[in-house]
């Protein structure tokens, strides 16, 4: 088989999907007008819905007496519920809610042939070693995003720190919440 | 699959070439977004530049996740459960 690019590894995903699903790079003439494809983080109605089913997850949950644990049990609901409110047309997004499922993982490894990703550009800027570096970095810091292309990168990089921001917000906000509504008691040895 | 490819190697001359100014758009949108760097004027900003502080930012963000994570299984741990939650998820609702 010739080598794959990332196209391919697109086709991939979406046969294996049945819900069909834009990629975030792919612009059409109606994407320049509308922003519906895109998720508004910014809004209130996002937080909140965003903030009620952290919430009920989180009650959910049952969390582990260990702090370190059941903080990192908070983490990693926060970030699922974070990336079903993506809706899908993320990769950031599937790529969290891939993270608990092990099918994916079938499909990750069948994808060895090597990728040009972060070099499909005309731009000469791209080439220097400083950013491609930084680029690197980049593309480890948003989950999902290690082989795809500069520019759907930055796209990708745009929506989750978007996201991110949001999921900032909601938590401070839950946080309060949370603070107003115990009356200090005194420390208990129980309690920890 | 193979027509699928086959097509899209057809229209690769349209579709999959990106541009210089494509990248200097989307490398600008970026720098909007970045608290530091949304002051700057775009040409004064390097690409190097706006991808140093993306990264920072999204470091940044994490390391808040990370803290309000704690600081939520804390919250969690020592609240009366049923009272207290209800009363934020009523809260949320509004």
């Amino acid at each position: 088989m010739a080598s794959f690019d990332s196209s391919d590894s697109e086709t991939l995903r979406e046969q294996s999907n049945h819900k069909k699903r834009r990629k975030i790079g792919h612009h059409t003439a109606a994407d320049h007008n509308s922003a519906a494809a895109a998720v508004p983080w910014r809004s209130d109605a996002e937080q909140r819905i965003y903030s009620r089913r952290l919430v009920e997850a989180l009650r959910r949950t049952p969390l582990s007496p260990a702090r370190p644990r059941a903080a990192g049990q908070v983490r990693e609901t926060a970030d699922r519920v974070l990336a079903v409110a993506a809706r899908g047309r993320t990769r950031w997004s599937r790529a969290i809610l891939a993270r608990r499922r092990k099918l994916w993982t079938h499909h990750e490894k069948a994808k060895k042939a090597p990728r040009n990703g972060l070099k499909r550009t005309t731009e000469r800027t791209n080439r220097l070693p400083a950013v491609q570096k930084k680029t690197r970095v980049l593309s480890r810091l948003v989950p999902g995003c290690q082989k795809i292309s500069f520019p759907n990168l930055l796209e990708e990089a745009m929506d989750y720190i978007s996201a991110l921001e949001m999921q900032v917000r909601a938590m401070s906000a839950i946080a309060e919440l949370l603070s107003a509504a115990e009356p200090r008691r005194p420390e208990s040895p129980a309690a920890r | 699959m193979s027509t699928r490819r086959s097509r899209s190697r057809q229209q690769s001359r349209v579709s999959t070439e990106i541009t210089d100014a494509q990248i200097t758009d989307l490398v600008s949108k970026l720098q909007q977004l970045i608290p530091e760097l949304r002051a700057r004027r775009s040409d004064k900003v390097s690409a190097s530049k706006v991808l140093q502080e993306t990264c920072n930012y999204i470091k940044n963000l994490h390391r808040e996740v990370d803290d309000l994570s704690d600081r939520l299984s804390q919250l969690l741990a020592t609240t009366d459960s049923n009272s207290a939650q209800a009363a934020i998820i009523r809260s949320l609702l509004m």
